[in-house]
């Protein structure tokens, strides 16, 4: 078994999981929604930047940017459906985390529908090349799929910590009510927090489509493995996602490596059921009291 | 006194000197000092021309009659709870069903066991499947209810039970040879273990947290499946299961056997919803609801243990549910496992509304109708499903059966603004600050204050100035009297006075401060040459501030 090759393919995951999970856990964290449809976006923005391949120019940053525009697009259709109608009303957790589910699934079969159920692949972005770390063959996909990962959260997590904006959305995560008592919109704030977690879904779907496809049902897997790496750190915590997508990714490249591959969803529930049972909020949660939307 | 639209006002004091004609001076019509009285007690909401209350008799019923109840056996239960009442028009006596269910119950179970003899041949193979599919699925989704209704757990992986049963009784006949009868047991058991795995981490896990590790544990399931050869990783599911149909049907009652064996199953979820839900642990969670269980814990409810009960035997029960679904279709598919299931099952939950066994059939029926019976519109069906469960679920609070009761909430809303528009307020105490003063004379005083004044601005007309503006002192016609008394009566705090600057050359109106000590302030920068023009001038000052209270 080639440990090195495991290792990197685990860190490459890590990487796009970590930005699905980090979105994820802002939606939830800033506006009390469990954004189910996270999936259905994921595959959208898939489909959004394969139409840009087509039509407009298969250059890499075109294609990028057309993932996460359309990404951004449908978290604004999310955010109309889902957050704005009934983030007042009764019962709202409930209500919209089985509207997001209703989303996903008419998002979804839509999707079926209109480009059938073959899968369409994207061009490469990175370009075919290798490279050579620590005596570690690193493909060019991975290693571009990572840096840009890593690039584009940090940018964003820096853009969170010193603007006007980030900030609105740093007082929405700590108590929405004092926000909105401090002149803070949650109408626009929510637009702000959908358009950019779906671009983060959209990112993260053009990068898992270098390895993978672009389908209607492909973003199922990826939802799952961000709740979980969500969960496992935290909802609500940016650190956490990311410690929790290291976790995650160590542990599906032990278990693939010593197991076997159809071991790593078993151990990998093991060990959230695990942790949360430790530590009902997730690793960097916060312990006592849960977000009261 | 020849115009009557203008009436003229004799001075009586002139009486005194008959020998002079009496003063006159046009004034105006009578008017009632009881009319803004009348008016503020008047009636006044459009009232439609149908009437309010039921005037018809609805139900005849009094003393022997409302008491003669059939119980049934063995409880001391009524079939129907009826209770007696007053007709609210004619005040005759008579009775009324309390909670109606029980007739729409038994209606609905007369429609669904003569539904066969109805359906029409062309799509009998199709209709009559997906008829017995709605069966399967009401049960499962009323043991589902229980944990997400009852139960307030919002656990995913029903479904996941429910398939984990029929793969694993599937797999066990087909090992074992089992009879197709051992197959519900030994699915209870295996629902069970399930069940007790899963709802350990229910224990200490809140919300949403539990529900994404429930879809988490949906997706492990269907990847297991899919993945395990002894599963039937290549035929795409595991079957060769017994069946509970006699070997010697033909086709069409093979298909009526097993609608009515998954009716049967219906109702026997229907009367373990029953009898958790209506009995002692539903009653203990009702008392202890989201964001209340501090309350109910600190009154000695524990809820935790009422909850971790309900989970297991919904567990069970789906456990023997998805036993019966291996006998009904052969054996079991990753499809059960699936996120499509997951997600048509809760629309089906949603549609009915959360909570209510009618919810859970009446959804299901919905959604089966689309899914099975409405084949030929291929992937746009699940839109339409997607499209109804998301109106049902920005829409209604509670699906479909929380439309009465969200209709009658928004109905009283609707009401109450209208009454709040209806009160007038003017110079009134608002209902908080009446509450807050000490002296509640101050209420009714400001009350009448006013109805008085609404009452005086009607006396204010052309004639009445005119008169005070020829003779400000003495005697004066009624309506000029009624003002300047009330003016007179005000206090002295900023009341309006005349200084003096000099005699019968200036005059100046002040307002008093209403405390000694304090000199009276300036109101207008005028000077008055005599007493009379600054009468009037006062007067017209005090009429406007009348006016624009």
């Amino acid at each position: 078994m080639n440990w090195s090759f495991v290792l990197s393919n685990a860190i490459t995951l890590a990487c796009i999981y970590g930005t699905l999970a980090i979105g994820i856990s802002l939606t939830w964290s800033s506006l009390g929604l469990v954004n189910m449809a996270f999936g259905f976006i994921f595959a959208l923005s898939g489909y959004g930047a394969w139409l840009a391949s087509l039509n407009i120019s298969a250059q890499p940053a075109v294609v990028m940017a057309a993932g996460i525009l359309t990404g951004a697009l449908g978290g604004l259709i999310v955010c109309l459906l889902a957050f704005i109608p009934i983030h007042d009303k009764p019962n709202f957790p409930l209500r919209a985390l089985i509207a997001t589910l209703a989303i996903s699934l008419v998002g979804n079969q839509a999707l079926l529908w209109y480009f059938g159920p073959r899968a369409k692949s994207l061009p490469r972005l990175f370009g075919n090349w290798n490279a050579d770390i620590f005596g570690v063959i690193v493909t060019s996909d991975k290693l571009g799929a990572s840096l840009s990962a890593v690039v584009l959260l940090t940018l964003i997590l820096l853009w969170m910590r010193s603007s006007r904006r980030g900030l609105e959305i740093r007082a929405m995560m700590m108590n929405p009510h004092a926000a909105s008592i401090v002149g803070i919109g949650v109408r626009r704030t929510g637009f702000y927090v959908m358009a950019l977690t779906g671009s983060l879904a959209g990112l993260a779907s053009v990068l898992l489509a270098q390895t993978y496809y672009v389908a209607p049902f492909s973003g199922i897997t990826p939802l799952v493995k961000g709740l979980s790496i969500a969960l496992v750190g935290g909802l609500g915590s940016v650190p956490g996602a990311v410690i929790g997508a290291v976790i995650i990714g160590l542990n599906e490249a032990l278990t693939s490596t010593l197991l076997g591959g159809q071991y790593v969803l078993i151990t990998q529930f093991l060990l959230i059921i695990l942790v949360l049972l430790v530590r009902p909020r997730g690793i960097a949660g916060l312990l006592d009291k849960a977000r009261e939307a | 006194m020849t115009d009557a639209a203008q009436p003229v006002w004799i001075d009586p004091t002139d009486c005194h000197y008959p020998e002079a004609p009496a003063r006159e001076a046009a004034t105006n019509p009578y008017l009632s000092h009881q009319v803004t009285w009348n008016e503020t007690r008047a009636f006044k909401p459009r009232m439609c021309p149908v009437g309010r209350l039921r005037y018809y008799y609805k139900w005849p019923g009094h003393g022997g009659a409302l008491w003669w109840r059939t119980r049934y056996w063995p409880t001391r239960r009524r079939v129907l709870q009826i209770r007696g009442e007053y007709n609210p028009k004619t005040k005759r006596r008579e009775k009324t069903i309390v909670d109606k269910r029980p007739i729409w119950w038994a209606l609905a179970f007369l429609a669904m066991i003569l539904a066969p003899a109805v359906v029409p041949a062309a799509g009998w193979n199709t209709v009559m499947s997906a008829a017995a599919v709605f069966g399967i699925y009401a049960a499962i989704n009323l043991c589902w209810m229980l944990i997400i209704g009852t139960a307030g757990i919002f656990s995913l992986a029903s479904y996941a039970v429910v398939g984990a049963a029929a793969y694993g009784t599937t797999y066990l006949a087909i090992q074992l040879g089992l009879p197709w009868w051992l197959l519900p047991l030994i699915g209870a058991l295996i629902g069970l273990a399930f069940g007790l795995i899963i709802g350990l981490p229910a224990m200490r896990l809140d919300g949403f947290y539990y529900a994404l590790l429930t879809l988490g544990v949906v997706e492990l399931c269907r990847v297991y499946v899919v993945q395990s050869r002894e599963f039937g990783s290549a035929t795409g599911g595991i079957y060769g299961a017994p069946s509970y149909l006699p070997a010697s049907l033909g086709q069409m009652p093979r298909l009526l056997f097993s609608y009515y064996a998954a009716l049967a199953l219906m109702v026997f979820a229907l009367v373990v919803y029953r009898f958790i839900d209506g009995k002692r642990l539903g009653r203990v969670l009702r008392m202890a609801p989201e964001k209340r269980e501090a309350f109910a814990q600190a009154c000695g409810v524990d809820f935790v243990r009422a909850r971790i009960m309900v989970f297991l035997i919904s567990s069970t029960a789906l456990g023997s549910i998805g036993g019966f679904y291996a006998c009904h279709f052969g054996g079991a598919s990753p499809n059960l496992f699936s996120f499509d299931t997951v997600l048509l099952s809760l629309a089906m939950l949603v549609i009915g509304g959360i909570g209510r066994s009618e919810g859970a059939v009446a959804g299901t029926a919905i959604v089966v109708f689309i899914d099975r019976v409405l084949i030929d519109l291929g992937p746009l069906r699940y839109i339409l499903i997607g499209a109804i469960m998301l109106g049902v679920v920005l829409f209604l609070r509670e699906g479909l059966f929380g439309i009465k009761r969200q209709f009658r909430t928004w109905r009283d809303k609707k009401k109450s603004e209208r009454r709040a528009t209806r009160a007038e307020k003017g110079g009134e105490m608002l209902p908080e600050e009446a509450t807050e003063t000490e002296d509640k004379d101050q209420i009714y005083f400001r009350r009448f204050d006013k109805m008085q004044r609404d009452f005086l601005k009607r006396l204010i007309t052309d004639a009445v100035i005119e008169e005070h503006r020829t003779r400000p002192l003495g005697q004066h016609s009624e309506a000029l009297e009624r003002l300047l008394i009330y003016f007179r009566r005000q206090g002295q705090v900023d009341k309006y006075a005349i200084m003096v600057l000099e005699e019968f050359r200036a005059y100046r109106i002040v307002a008093l401060s209403g405390h000694r000590g304090t000199a009276p302030r300036v109101v207008e920068d005028r000077n008055y040459a005599s007493p009379d023009e600054a009468y009037h001038a006062l007067f017209l000052r005090r009429v406007q501030d009348l006016l624009e209270s």
